[in-house]
Order: structure tokens, then sequence, then C-alpha cells
């Protein structure tokens, strides 16, 4: 049984939700996509508007039904298409991960980087950084919660 | 200025009489204040138009709403159009001052009263008070904590400070006489031609509301060490065993003012496919779902604004303390935006504001 | 003082029927006590018993549910439904202890002016004996 546990741990294959903002991250990750850059296939992107759109329950649902990370990609601060909403997000994020740790609910499986439309290399290297940590951190147990 | 207000009767009854003056005078058309029921088995915030019915209780200790959510159902379509005085506890005017920022009340025309609160007790416990004793009496003696709600007992500030006119307790022998602090012009007009004389005992009214606040503040430190324990997702999923996901908590709760909250729209109304997909993604899955996702998410949506009056608390049909966990909750988040609630009308909420040079720890790196 | 009192009516009335039967009893100059407040509906069906409780409960002393006769209405079947929920409410009425003659449902046609006119005159009368709603003075 240990023995089985400590093989999903190497083995184990995070499970990432990204959501990356239609003007700058997700044309990233296209350029990322278009230049062929290689980057670990653990990333599910849902486009959004703007990183300013991704509220709290967007996160927190991913988290509960089991993804290992949830990764927030907006435009640098100053390039937002709507002028703030990065700086919003970046306000709920600080939130949230606030809420998670006054509750130890693992706060470190939710990044928030600031990805342009030119910084394909930047998106691959993002997804391979966050798909490193988490697999040190190992699976989110939510994964395994029934009961929630 | 501080005026004193001598007591006739007993101090429930010299405000309203206080009350009955405004009315009748025509300053006010409408007095909106916690009145009893005529079992006396509850009090709520009552609309009174006409002096002989007016028989109100505003230190009867219980919370059944906030009247901060009540002014704001008032006033949410159109601020009033003749001038009514509205009196209310600390943690309801905080509430208030909070739907105020969120444009869901208009204070035209409405004079803010405020008065000290000693504290209430659960609606099980005030509608059948052991004994013989009268409930407002007991705390009016500064007795009766071991049955108030644990919000009161962790009260953040229980002076209004924002009020337009307060009235006064603490710091006051109300054997002889309490206090009317007027803090506005508003409040000053009310009470110009009822010839009060001054308090005279401003020192004592300071130092015992510090009092009440030092020991309000060491009460809240205690409690917040003593639950620090539930942390983790084994301890949350345990504290929420008992939800049944009624949303009773967010319905009582006077910052939660969206009309349709989103767990209560279509969001959540998807086909039995997509419960399956849930089962067959864990193996198992407890229907009501979605339970903890609200109260987390719930929690992100009005934790800065949280006047932590306890009304979730009270609201819940399982008995859950949610007090235990949102009072570390709310002192944490607000701590973190530099944010009190209630604490200035003027004062911006986190939520529409941000600076560039702030938490640079998250979005780099 | 029992003499002075003049009970208050809400009448809801059907757009096809009973609304056009009062509207008969107008024009054919017949009289009836000024009583009674008309609603108009699309049908009797639409009366939902809310609209009752709340004028009740708003200390209205009677309330009328008009409609179309069994096998009139221009929606088929609004008016048996219509039936079956008055007599509910007023089964509810009694458990209330508010007098379950305070609802009356009827039958009244386009055509029928005079049986309009003599069903509120006979309704007040009958309000009249039963004294004002009690609830009048409560606030609720």
């Amino acid at each position: 049984m240990s023995e089985e546990k400590e093989k999903t741990k190497e083995d184990f294959e995070p499970k990432i939700v990204g959501f990356l903002c239609n003007w700058c991250s997700y044309a990233g990750a296209d350029l990322a996509g278009t230049s062929r850059i290689q980057y670990p296939p653990n990333i599910r992107v849902i486009r959004v508007m703007c990183s300013g759109a991704v509220d709290s329950v967007y996160v927190n649902r991913a988290l509960l039904e089991g993804a290992d990370a949830v990764f927030i990609g907006g435009c640098h601060p100053g390039d937002c298409h709507y002028l703030n909403g990065n700086y919003k997000a970046r306000r709920k994020m600080v939130l949230l991960k606030n809420i998670l740790t006054t509750l130890g609910m693992e706060p470190e499986r939710i990044w928030v980087r600031w990805i342009s439309a030119s910084e394909g290399q930047k998106f691959a290297d993002t997804v391979k950084e966050i798909v490193d940590e988490t697999k040190k951190l190992g699976p989110n147990p939510m994964k395994e919660k029934w009961n929630i | 200025m501080i005026y004193g207000l001598k007591i006739e009767n007993d101090v429930p009854k010299t405000v309203n009489n206080f009350l009955k003056q405004l009315l009748e005078s025509g300053k006010v058309e409408a007095v909106l204040a916690m009145q009893e029921t005529p079992s006396g088995r509850s009090a709520f915030p009552t609309m009174i138009s006409d002096p002989d019915k007016l028989d109100t209780n505003v230190f009867a200790p219980l919370l059944p709403v906030s009247t901060g959510a009540m002014v704001s159902r008032l006033t949410k379509v159109k601020g009033s159009k003749k001038p009514l005085a509205v009196v209310l506890r600390a943690c309801e005017l905080r509430a208030l001052t909070e739907l105020l920022k969120l444009k869901q009340a208009d204070l035209e025309n409405i004079v803010l009263i405020g008065v000290d609160c000693l504290g209430t007790f659960p609606m099980k416990i005030y509608s059948n008070y052991p004994g013989d004793e009268d409930p407002t009496e007991v705390v009016l003696k500064g007795e009766g904590e071991e049955d108030m709600r644990t919000a009161c007992l962790n009260c953040k500030d229980p002076v209004p400070e924002t009020a337009d006119l307060i009235i006064g307790i603490f710091g006051t022998d109300t054997g002889k006489s309490i206090l009317l602090d007027t803090r506005t012009e508003k409040g000053q007009e009310l009470i110009n031609d009822m010839g009060l004389s001054e308090f005279g005992n401003e020192k004592d009214r300071e130092k015992a509301v510090l009092d009440i606040r030092n020991k309000r503040d060491e009460a809240r430190k205690a409690f917040m060490e003593e639950h620090s324990d539930i942390i983790g997702v084994e301890k949350l999923l345990e504290f929420f065993d008992t939800c049944v996901n009624c949303h009773n908590c967010m319905k009582a709760c006077p910052i939660c003012y969206c009309r349709e909250c989103l767990f209560e729209s279509d969001v959540f109304d998807v086909e039995a496919s997509k419960y399956m997909a849930k089962a067959k993604s864990k193996g198992a899955y407890k229907t009501p779902t979605d339970s903890l996702l609200f109260h987390i998410t719930r929690f992100n949506h009005m934790i800065l604004s949280c006047v932590e009056c306890g009304l979730c608390e009270q609201a819940c049909p399982s008995d859950i303390p949610l007090m235990d966990i949102i009072t570390a909750i709310a002192e944490n988040a607000q701590a973190e935006f530099e944010y009190l609630p209630g604490r200035d009308p003027e004062e911006e909420m986190p939520m529409v504001v941000y600076r560039e040079d702030e938490f640079q720890d998250v979005g780099e790196g | 003082m029992s003499e002075e009192f003049e009970p208050s009516v809400v009448a809801f009335l059907c757009n096809w029927c009973s609304y056009a039967g009062a509207d008969l009893a107008g024009t054919s100059r017949l009289k009836y006590p000024d009583n009674v407040r008309s609603i108009r509906v699309m049908c009797s069906g639409r009366v939902d018993p809310v609209f009752v409780l709340d004028a009740l409960k708003e200390g209205i002393d009677g309330v009328l549910v008009a409609g179309c006769h069994p096998g009139d209405c221009h929606y088929q079947s609004g008016n048996y439904k219509t039936n079956r929920k008055m007599m509910l409410i007023k089964k509810l009425l009694a458990d209330f202890n508010i007098d379950p003659d305070r609802l009356r449902f009827e039958y009244i046609s386009a055509s029928e002016g005079q049986k309009f006119a003599d069903v509120v005159t006979e309704f007040v009368s009958t309000l009249k004996a039963i004294g004002p709603n009690p609830l009048k003075d409560e606030c609720l």
C-alpha cells in the first residue's frame, strides 16, 4: 500500500487549470504553440476576456474538484486591455490566498503570472515551473474527497 | 456635544419617550426601532408613525435581523421622502455603511440614531428567557454574558461611532441618566430645542468605552486562539459536515445583497450528466453538491465587508458555529487590505480600488 | 355602529365573462352597492391564492372571485381549477379562524348583469352581518 502510494507521488502528473486572458496570456500561449516551444501537456487552458473576470468561485471550484494547481495569466501591470483588470485580479487572488491560508487549504496551488502576447517562452517556462513545483507538493487531497 | 438624558421610570421607557418627542414634534415622520411583539417573545425593527403605538425597547438584547439590511430594503429603490429616524446598534450601522458603499441604500431624509450595544442573546434564549427576569433588565445591569451570542462577546466595537446621534449607556449611571452624543448637524437638530443639559462626565464615558473595547478585544483574541485548530482540509470538512446547503447564512447576512446569488442561479442548474460526471470523477459524490464551494466562495465575496454580526450563525438550522472560523478569516483578510468595514462611509472598498505597486509577490516571479 | 359599517370588497373578475357581466350591469343601470373594487384578470384561473390572502391580510372585508360558467372558460379549464383553489382557501381560512364566507366564488357570464348585481348585493349584506375584518388593525 505504502509502496503504491509512493509510486503515485513519483509518477503523478498534475492537472492544471489555466485561466488566460484573451489579450495577452492566451496569445502568449498561442505563440508558444506556433513557435513549437515544448512545454508539459498538464495544463488545460480556459480563455477569459480578462484576468479580472476570474472570480474566486472558478478557482475554488477547480481546486475542490481536485485540480492540482490553478494558473491565472494576465497582461503585465499597466498593459491591461481594460486598463486595470489585472490589478483587480491581483487583489482578488491576494484575498483568496489569504482566506485559504487562514483555512489551511494550500494557497500555493494558485499561481498568478503576467505573460504578454510576445512571451511564448515565458508561458512555456511558467507551465514547466508550475508542473515541477506541483509535483513536489503532491496531488491535491481534494481529489479523494467526495463529501464536499 | 454630549448631553445627559434624565431617566424617568426605566432606561428603555426614557428612550421611548425621547423618540416619542421626536415623533410628536414632527421632526421625524416615523421611527424605525426595535419594538417588542405583543407576546413579548421577540422584538423587531418596526416602522412606527403613530406616537400612540410607539412602545419601543431599543435595548432589547436581540438581533433578529440587521436593521442595516432593513434600511437598505426601505430605501434601495429611492430615498425616503419624509424624515425617518432609524435606531440601530453598532454592527447594524456598520452593515448599513457597507451597503451604502455598495449603493444598496439611500440616507436621504434618514437620521441615524445609534445605541450602545450591551450584547444580544440568541433568539432561542431570548424568546424563552429563563426565570422571571426581563432580558433587557439583565443586560442593563451588565449581566447575562454567559448566554450571549459569541458574535457579541467578541464584538469589535459596541459603540455606533458614525451615527448622527448616539444614545450612550457606557459610562453612565443608568439609575440617573444616560447620554445623548450628537455627532453631526443632523443629530444636533433633533435635540436642539429639548432643553437638555450637558452630560458633564465625559471622562467616565471615555474610560468606560475604552474598557469595554479592551475587554471585547481580549475576548476576541482568546476566542480566535481557542479555535485556531480548525485548519486544514480534514478539519474544515468536519466543521461543515452538518451543512445542509440551505443558504440561510447567506440570506441572513446583511452584506450578501445580491438579488440572485450565483449559487441559486442557473449556473448550478445542470443536467443529470454533469452530476454523473462528478460521481465518476471521484467515484462518489455527496448531494447536495457544492456545499464547501458555497461557503468558501461566500467568504471571498463578503468577508472584507463582514461586520461580524453573527446573523449567519444564528440562522444556521444545523447550529454550525460559523463565527468560530469567520472571526479569524475576517480578521486576517481585512488586515491584509488595511480595511475595517463600517469604519468610515467615505473609505473605498478594497475590491474596487488598487495601487500599482502593491502585492508584488503575486504575479511576478 | 354596525349599521354604519361599510365593508370593503375586492372583486377579481375574469376578462371574458364576469368582467363583461359587471360592465353589462353598469350599462344597464342596475343598482348594486358601491363597496366593490373590481380588478380585471384574464381568467379566474389567474387568481393566485396569495391575492386573496394578501387582500384579507391588508384588512379587506371580503373577496369575490368570479369566472365563466363551467364549460365556458376561454382557456378551457381555468374556472374548474379556480373552483378547487377557492375551496382549498376556504378550508385554510377556517383553520386560521377567519370566516370562510369572506371569500366567495361565483360563475357569472357576460350576459348576467343582473346576477352580478345580485351577487354583490348579497355578498355585501353577508359581510355586514359578519362584521369588519379583525386583521384591519393588525400589523402583519
